[in-house]
């Protein structure tokens, strides 16, 4: 039991090298952070993409359900090395884009936000799209007698209703890709698994694994929380009160 | 544009046809409305009556036929004939406005913001100047203290006064009804109908598909009565209602009337 506890959960050893473990953090919030962002921002796209009106937009639309199907049946981690190895390779871009070294961050890093941001972008328009779908087509109608243009009428009245409805099942994917970024790790990026491996390879000691995982757990257990009370305030929406019942 | 003005033509409809994969909802219809007139639809459920509104400001554009709103044609477009699209979009819907059975208010707007947005959106109204006419519809279909209320907080009848406010805000110059107390409680259907029949004095243009017989009774200038897509008789509504030729109208009236 001692060589246990001495093996996963040695305090003394965690706090020798919180430090080294922290700064591993940090990198991985920054990666979870923009790529969560930039997912939702391209997912948002691609789902309005999706449901672009008429024969005009056919292509438009089989090319974005394509790549959403696509990129949800690859592995993350096979995109990530796909990416890392070989655009680098591709001599005909300029070294600005095969080796970005944007905002002092690592190469390796950008790889890693591009391969997140491809995967969960696809995700994530799946989501918008079932909140798109959810919002009743006399919304859409009612905005075109209007006058409203199509797209005037997804900013002004569907995006609005479509995306409060989804805002936790979008937290439920940004969690899922913070876990995910680990697999930067592969690429030889020193974020927090890379970091604590690397201890534990050394030192035969895995606490500073038990450690990062333990930091993960501080993010996502609240955000967890977070989305169970989302979804008890979006249910309790449409059962309290009657009028509600008529209005639909 | 009053109601003495009866003389110019303000939707002229020519063999309109409509059909959903093979079902045909609309088989040639011909109808002619004046400026100011306060034309009544009736007919049994499936008979195309919505189908015919939905036409008119081209949610639902006709495959077959031709619309004339104020004298110019409406259905032509790149996928002309096809059902697809209008050249004359913009054109149709800033002149014609739509009232649904279900409301269809944006429930995450205001009942001012759902008067409002479309005309800062669409007319290019200042902020100010849409509160301003927002306001004055409000109140005018009696809502002046509900300004600030979210749809789920009204009763059906208000939202049903709402929503005629946020089409009149649009200034249109007809306005369409589709069935608008028919998902009413009975006792909220006064209100909507009396604010139909204050718009109907002040001389607007009006297509009012309802099962209303009362309401098309005393305030319709014509009577039209459709079955399985097409027109069966039409006239003043004393005629119509009281003594109808067809077969098909008697038996509807009878219908309706025994209840």
């Amino acid at each position: 039991m001692e060589e246990f506890l001495k093996q996963f959960f040695d305090v003394g050893f965690m706090a020798d090298h919180f430090g080294e473990v922290l700064d591993g953090f940090w990198i991985t919030t920054q990666l979870a952070v923009l790529s969560g962002v930039l997912a939702l921002i391209w997912g948002l796209i691609l789902a309005t993409l999706r449901q672009l009106p008429g024969k005009t937009f056919l292509p438009v639309r089989f090319l974005t359900i394509a790549y959403i199907d696509v990129f949800r049946g690859i592995p993350l981690l096979m995109l990530i090395l796909l990416i890392a190895g070989g655009i680098p390779a591709l001599e005909f871009l300029p070294e600005s884009l095969r080796l970005p070294q944007w905002f002092g961050k690592p190469d390796n890093f950008w790889f890693g936000v591009l391969a997140i941001t491809i995967t969960y972008g696809a995700y994530m328009a799946e989501v918008y799209r079932a909140g798109i779908e959810s919002v009743p087509p006399g919304q859409m109608e009612a905005a075109r007698s209007l006058g409203m243009g199509h797209g005037q009428a997804m900013r002004s009245v569907i995006l609005p209703q479509a995306v409060r409805k989804v805002i936790a099942p979008l937290l439920n994917d940004f969690v899922a890709l913070t876990k995910d970024t680990t697999l930067v790790s592969f690429i030889a990026l020193n974020e927090v698994t890379l970091v604590a491996s690397d201890i534990q390879s050394e030192t035969f000691n895995s606490s500073a694994l038990t450690l990062g995982a333990l930091m993960f757990l501080a993010v996502t257990l609240p955000l967890a929380r977070l989305v169970d009370k989302l979804i008890a305030r979006e249910q309790s929406r449409f059962t309290r009160g009657a009028p509600r019942v008529e209005a639909l | 544009m009053t109601a003495l003005d009866g003389s110019g033509s303000m939707l002229s409809l020519r063999g309109v046809c409509k059909r959903f994969g093979k079902l045909e909802v609309l088989r040639g219809v011909d109808l002619e409305v004046r400026k100011g007139e306060v034309v009544c639809v009736l007919g049994p459920s499936g008979s195309g009556k919505s189908t015919l509104l939905r036409c008119l400001n081209l949610l639902e554009p006709p495959e077959e036929g031709d619309i004339h709103l104020e004298g110019r044609s409406i259905c032509r477009g790149p996928g002309s004939g096809s059902g697809e699209q209008s050249w004359e979009l913009d054109f149709v819907r800033q002149r014609v406005g739509i009232v649904f059975q279900q409301f269809n208010l944006f429930p995450h707007k205001t009942a001012l913001e759902n008067v409002t947005l479309a005309q800062e959106k669409v007319l290019g109204r200042s902020a100010a100047e849409a509160r301003e006419n927002g306001r004055r519809l409000l109140e005018r279909v009696g809502l002046s203290d509900k300004l600030d209320e979210y749809p789920e907080r009204l009763s059906g009848g208000q939202q049903q006064r709402v929503a005629i406010a946020r089409a009149l805000a649009m200034d249109p110059h007809v306005m369409l009804f589709d069935e608008v107390t028919s998902a009413l409680d009975p006792e909220l259907v006064k209100e909507v109908l009396d604010v139909m029949r204050e718009l109907a004095a002040e001389g607007m243009t009006m297509i009012v598909v309802t099962h209303e017989i009362g309401f098309a009774r005393e305030v319709a200038d014509r009577v039209v009565f459709m079955d399985e897509g097409g027109i069966v008789e039409e006239g003043p509504p004393a005629d119509v209602l009281a003594s109808p030729r067809e077969e098909r109208t008697k038996k509807f009236l009878g219908l309706v009337l025994e209840r």
